[in-house]
């Protein structure tokens, strides 16, 4: 009787554990059949290729013979190129310029236009607006807005008396200009982020605040910026992986000029890789701007990794 | 099970979308029409080019002809991808920089037997321009124009300064004080005070109109001209190494940074620096330069920025070791893999034709590849007013051709970089040329 019992119990146990198990396959497969699709994409064309990308920097290959394999001299070749250099500290002072000030911007329009206000819904919706245009385009349209004569910036200047640079000629200036055409097109994007993470900051927080007495400015600093700092941490990732790759604006405006002004890492690559046909050596600096990248994010997973993460769901 | 279905289903995903890639080029012909694929770079020849091949495709009902144009920079790359991808245009522009390139890596027709199947005369050509396009017996291209560098000037810039056109003859430079050539810009440079270049009070940092404007992405149309009047020769041989870092050299480039930087006639690189600066006839038109160094084809832009005569054209100066220009042609080529080599071969023939490139002289676009055309294009410029004939009297004079050599990839992208540099001040004459010597030369294998 007992050892009936006993078997019977081990056999609706194991009855369960089959039930279990075969439910977690479901599981499993249902997941793995939702992320088929992205999941080949992903293969296909971002994995495969990095794989790709990181083999051929190994030869010596231009596009048209037979690659002939040549060790690590891609990578002595670029460490000892002053225009490597020359393009990896263009592509920092692209990412100076242009991260900092699109986050403050965007942080300081998102704060702006959570409050209910007449028109705020629109105004959110003109914000975005240039993210959702082609990058290409935009350049070109930029590229009239910056004509030294017949552009609308110097005629603006003009009427105050200001006789404008030749903004995508002179060196002192292409590099700003390219910073400055990517913040208006991506603030609206991170705006949205930020706004969607105040959103989820419980009221109940503020109006504690105030009864203790605080001022708008500390509430900012004491319970916004805490709070949002998952979001934050979301956007400075994604951006500042943007900001690593630009290269549309340059290629469309500068074209890595005047004198090489504008010769980021990714304008580099491109013109390695399908301007001199060196497409070994192209995929060896591309392997440096992907170790950059990594090292950046790295850096800033560990400093996000300490702060808490608030849960308010 | 499960991940028996995912791999098949990633096996089966890769298979369709890698026969996706496949066949993609397939649609040009239809209903027994064939479409050319015709590549070209310059915007200012399109017109009379597009008009003239109207008419062969009225000869031709089967054949259509879809133009491809890309500026100098863009037109390079993409050409070279398209040929590295098997997907090239049917024809096109072919230019003596990169045809060693191509002629070794077989992209380009053996025009020879097909010359010889339908006895097509190239005597016709001038054979300055028809025997660089041929290796051991194989011709790759016919002769579509020629060029050479000249001064383009306006006519009130030039009277405002109290000048004639004759004051422009004779010219001379020297890398020690100019000459008579920065004298002459001197006099056609003018500050925002109404004061010259050569007048006390002048002040360099506001300057209405320079006398000259330059912009060369290769050095074509500045400093290679300089560099032949100071008897400077960019390679020790046709093929050979690059020679540059040659005083003789450095003090032609010397020579451009100082007409902008030393004697302030020439606009700042910061306005004309290539790819982003305004086409010099823009510059000329506009009234900030009184002349510019820019070669024969950019006649009809000229004529654009400055219509109805308003524009002239005088020799280069001479050097201190005589006159010189720049000169150079290109051919039309076929692709060793078009699909359609039959209506490529027709097409080609069309475009070198007596008949098509009478046309094109007579709408002043370029000198035509055929030298009894020569006085059709001199003539269309006469009825306009302006004397063309300085060209050609170059072309006869002492000229430097396109450099040969296996490197032009890297000459190019370099040049543009380091020249541009030099231009704003930024890197030494010497510097400059101690590096495009050694990267250019470490290209070569």
């Amino acid at each position: 009787m007992i050892d009936n019992i006993s078997y019977d119990r081990s056999l609706q146990g194991h009855r369960r554990v089959e039930h279990r198990l075969a439910a977690r396959v479901r599981v499993v497969a249902e997941a793995y059949a939702l992320l088929a699709p992205s999941l080949v994409g992903f293969l296909l064309f971002l994995v495969a290729p990095i794989f790709g990308v990181a083999a051929l920097s190994l030869f010596d290959w231009n596009l048209m013979g037979a690659p002939s394999f040549v060790g690590l001299d891609n990578y002595r070749e670029l460490a000892a190129d002053p225009e490597v250099w020359r393009a990896v500290l263009n592509t920092i002072y692209y990412v100076v310029l242009n991260i900092p000030a699109q986050t403050v911007l965007a942080l300081l329009l998102a704060v702006a236009l959570n409050r209910r206000m007449r028109g705020g819904k629109v105004l959110r919706v003109v914000f975005v607006l240039p993210w959702m245009a082609m990058p290409v385009a935009l350049g070109i349209i930029w590229s009239w807005v910056f004509d030294p004569r017949y552009g609308v910036v110097n005629q603006l200047l003009g009427t105050v008396g200001i006789d404008g640079p030749n903004w995508l000629t002179d060196p002192a200036w292409a590099m700003p200009v390219i910073a400055s055409v990517n913040v208006w097109q991506y603030t609206g994007y991170t705006m949205l982020i930020l706004l969607a993470g105040l959103q989820a900051i419980p009221h109940t927080l503020y109006e504690a605040a105030a009864i203790d007495g605080t001022t708008p400015v500390q509430r900012f600093f004491m319970i916004t910026l805490p709070l949002l700092r998952p979001s934050l941490f979301f956007v400075l990732v994604t951006n500042m992986i943007g900001s690593f790759q630009i290269f549309d604006t340059v290629f469309v405006m500068t074209q890595g000029g005047p004198g090489g002004a504008t010769d980021v890492l990714n304008f580099h690559i491109y013109q390695q890789g399908f301007q001199l046909f060196r497409s070994g050596y192209a995929s060896a600096l591309a392997m440096v701007l992907f170790a950059l990248i990594l090292l950046v994010t790295a850096v800033q997973f560990l400093y996000f990794r300490k702060r808490t993460v608030y849960d308010f769901s | 099970m499960s991940r028996k279905i995912v791999i098949t289903g990633v096996a089966t995903a890769a298979l369709l979308s890698l026969a996706a890639c496949g066949g993609a080029d397939d649609s040009d012909s239809t209903g027994g029409t064939v479409t050319l694929r015709y590549a070209m770079w310059d915007e200012v020849q399109k017109p009379p080019i597009e008009q003239s091949i109207r008419e062969f495709e009225k000869a031709h009902p089967t054949i259509k002809v879809q133009i491809e144009l890309n500026n100098w920079n863009d037109y390079w790359s993409k050409l070279q991808t398209q040929l590295a991808g098997r997907s090239a245009p049917d024809v096109f522009w072919d230019h003596v920089s990169y045809f060693p390139k191509f002629s070794k890596e077989g992209v380009l027709t053996d025009l020879a037997p097909l010359i010889a199947q339908d006895k097509v005369d190239t005597s016709i050509y001038d054979p300055k321009l028809a025997e660089g396009w041929k290796v051991d017996g194989k011709v790759y291209g016919l002769p579509k124009d020629w060029d050479t560098i000249g001064l383009f000037y306006s006519t009130k810039a030039l009277k405002e300064a109290g000048l004639t056109p004759a004051d422009l003859d004779g010219l001379t430079w020297n890398p020690a004080d100019g000459g008579t050539f920065v004298k002459t810009l001197q006099k056609l440079t003018v500050d925002e005070n109404g004061k010259h270049a050569d007048e006390a009070g002048f002040d360099p940092k506001k300057v209405k109109q320079y006398g000259l404007a330059m912009q060369a992405p290769t050095g074509q149309q500045d400093w290679w001209n300089f560099a032949l009047q100071n008897g400077c020769t960019l390679q020790d041989k046709p093929w050979g190494r690059w020679t540059i870092d040659q005083p003789a050299c450095v003090q032609a480039v010397q020579f451009v940074q100082d007409l902008r930087l030393k004697y302030h006639v020439a606009v700042p690189a910061t306005v004309t620096n290539p790819p982003n600066g305004p086409s010099l006839d823009q510059v000329v038109g506009r009234g900030e330069a009184a002349a510019a160094m820019d070669g024969s084809w950019m006649l009809r832009a000229f004529d654009t920025a400055l219509p109805g005569g308003a524009f002239g054209v005088a020799d280069l100066p001479a050097g201190p070791v005589g006159k010189g220009s720049v000169y150079n042609g290109l051919t039309e080529a076929v692709y060793a893999g078009t699909k359609h080599p039959k209506e490529a071969w027709e097409l080609l023939k069309w475009l070198t034709s007596e008949r098509h490139q009478k046309a094109v002289a007579q709408a002043g676009a370029v000198w035509p590849g055929i030298p009894s055309l020569n006085d059709v294009f001199a003539d269309a410029w006469k009825a306009k007013g302006v004397d063309v004939t300085g060209f050609k009297k170059a072309a006869e004079g002492t000229t430097m051709g396109y450099p040969l050599t296996e490197a032009a990839d890297v000459y190019n992208v370099k040049a543009l970089d380091i020249f541009n540099q030099v231009w704003l001040g930024q890197l030494s004459p010497q510097d400059a040329a101690q590096k495009i010597t050694t990267e250019a030369n470490a290209a070569i294998k």
